[in-house]
């Protein structure tokens, strides 16, 4: 099993590393693009402040970015699995 | 200097060592050994500097405010004499990518430099391995007590590193958080416990962040995390500069007594003391050859060089050189791959000054009414209402002066009796043109608006708009 030879803390933070530094990236673009207040037009009713705002969206761009990068690491683990199985007689 | 600890074997670890299952990778715990010398002067001076900026940058005040304040609640980034705006981002983006630039020119010239002396996470390593070095002492202190039963000495000596290491990690944190938020306030705010939520967690999280990286992961960063550690050697070629063991003169290694002279044995001039091994803080033996983990901290050279000089050898077996120097060719400083990163490095920087100095610190947005597209007035004429947003990206206060102009006999109404901006602030402008519907050629003809400071013509900006009639 080639699944087995990779630790699973290297797994994580192959996945929760680069997706660490998109997400930066990602919030940075957005938020210069988008100020969080005019996000919502009808008035900011939850009392978080922009600070907040920033916050959030940083994790919750880490969070698509990390989902991505999981469904990469599971391609690319089966993968290895297939070819792996194909090599053996 | 400390003797020398082992002799006769090249093996790097004795195999009493712990094998740590540490954050990242199952290796053995690398203890480095403290260094002297030339090269180790030279990067405490670079630790120093760049945490000296660090920590001292966001107290230092411009012209009354923070001098480096990347305001993120108020979008605002002050830095020294400009103030940038969200719009500006295009500066931050060829900021960066000089940066980029940069870097693969001096790693073309001169190696990983970088990493050893500018890397914050170099930087932070060896600042928390100072601390470490002065809790539980030097390298065999170290060794010992991790190898002893847990008992009270050693728990006090633990409690007391990674305390030392909480602090200064929370300081740093603090530090970071204020080139975000105002730090004199922030610091007020720590002292009376009414951070807010926010900073609190940004403060932690990169304090935490720091704790892990600089006194758990350390090499292990450079080592499995650190993309440009992976794709440097694209931009290294035989006439980079490089930290390497001269295989020629030190082969074959081996131990000997200082008087013996090696040539009657048939020996080279590496004496097999492993003092490389043991200073090196990603735990390589640099006689291996080139390896990628080498982050050319330099370490080994001091530590090589003070054997050498010990022994009435020549220094620099281990040394800064090239591989064609290592050959015995001649090294060139200027080759194309250099030429074509100076080449893109200069127009980048010339238009990166160029537009910085071009700057209008002002700015117009046109909004037409949502509301109507256009009205007829008493008089029979056309109306169309804008909204004008003005944003005053200098520090001082204006006047402006607004014209407007495209259609034959225009007549422009303000609400306001002048145009005044404080500095830094933005003005919502309703404005009424009207038009004498002879004059429209189309359904929507285009006005130009044309925005100037009374007291500075340079300050000026024109912006488009439509103006909407019923033809």
């Amino acid at each position: 099993m080639a699944e087995k030879k990779i630790p699973r803390v290297q797994k994580c933070i192959a996945v929760l590393w680069p997706s660490f530094m998109v997400a930066i990236v990602a919030t940075g673009l957005f938020f210069s693009a988008f100020d969080p207040v005019d996000l919502f037009p009808f008035g900011n009713e939850t009392g978080i402040s922009r600070l907040g705002v920033y916050t959030l969206g940083f994790f919750a761009f880490w969070l698509i970015t990390a989902v991505s990068g999981v469904g990469t690491l599971y391609f690319a683990v089966t993968n290895c699995l297939r070819t792996n199985a194909d090599k053996q007689p | 200097m400390d003797a020398p600890e082992s002799k006769g074997t090249a093996a790097p670890r004795q195999s009493d060592e712990q094998v740590t299952q540490s954050l990242y990778a199952k290796q053995e715990k690398i203890y480095p050994r403290e260094v002297h010398g030339l090269y180790a002067r030279l990067r405490t001076l670079g630790v120093l500097g760049l945490l000296g900026i660090y920590y001292i940058t966001p107290w230092l005040q411009w012209d009354g405010h923070q001098a480096v304040l990347l305001d993120l609640p108020a979008r605002k980034f002050h830095i020294l004499w400009f103030t940038f705006w969200p719009q500006d981002f295009i500066y931050l983006a060829a900021l960066l990518i000089l940066a980029g630039l940069t870097l693969f020119f001096v790693t073309a010239i001169a190696g990983r430099i970088w990493c050893g002396y500018a890397c914050p996470q170099t930087v932070w390593t060896e600042a928390f391995l100072w601390i470490e070095r002065k809790v539980e002492g030097d390298r065999m202190k170290q060794k010992k007590l991790d190898a002893m039963p847990l008992n009270a000495r050693k728990f006090r000596i633990k409690a007391t590193k990674h305390a030392v290491w909480l602090l200064f990690s929370l300081w740093t944190g603090f530090t970071f958080v204020g080139y975000f938020s105002p730090i004199v306030e922030l610091g007020r705010n720590v002292m009376t416990f009414n951070l807010g939520p926010w900073e609190t967690f940004w403060i932690f999280f990169y304090g935490f962040a720091t704790y892990g990286n600089a006194g758990w992961m350390r090499e292990q960063v450079c080592k499995y995390m650190c993309p440009y550690a992976r794709f440097q050697s694209a931009m290294f070629d035989k006439d980079t500069l490089i930290i390497s063991y001269d295989e020629l003169r030190g082969e074959p290694r081996g131990s000997r007594k200082r008087s013996t002279d090696p040539k009657a044995v048939g020996l080279g001039d590496c004496i097999d003391c492993t003092l490389c091994v043991q200073v090196c803080p990603t735990g390589i033996d640099i006689r291996n050859g080139l390896q990628y983990e080498c982050i050319a901290c330099s370490a080994c050279i001091d530590a090589c060089d003070d054997v050498m000089e010990k022994m009435g050898y020549a220094k620099g077996l281990i040394r800064y050189t090239t591989e064609n120097a290592l050959e015995g060719l001649k090294t060139h400083i200027i080759r194309p791959r250099i030429v074509i990163y100076a080449i893109f490095l200069a127009v980048i920087m010339a238009l990166f000054t160029y537009s910085i100095s071009q700057r209008v610190s002002l700015g117009l947005d046109v909004i037409r009414d949502r509301n109507r597209l256009y009205r007829e007035t008493d008089e029979g004429l056309i109306e169309n209402v804008y909204i004008l947003k003005v944003l005053n990206m200098d520090a001082a206060a204006h006047e402006y002066e607004l014209r407007v102009s495209g259609i034959e006999g225009l007549q422009m109404y303000m609400d306001l009796p002048e145009i005044r901006v404080p500095g830094g602030d933005v003005l919502e402008l309703p404005v009424r043109l009207r038009a004498d519907e002879a004059e429209l050629q189309e359904r929507s003809t285009e006005v130009v608006f044309e925005l100037v400071a009374t007291d500075n013509p340079d300050l000026s900006v024109t912006e488009h708009a439509r103006f909407l009639g019923p033809r």
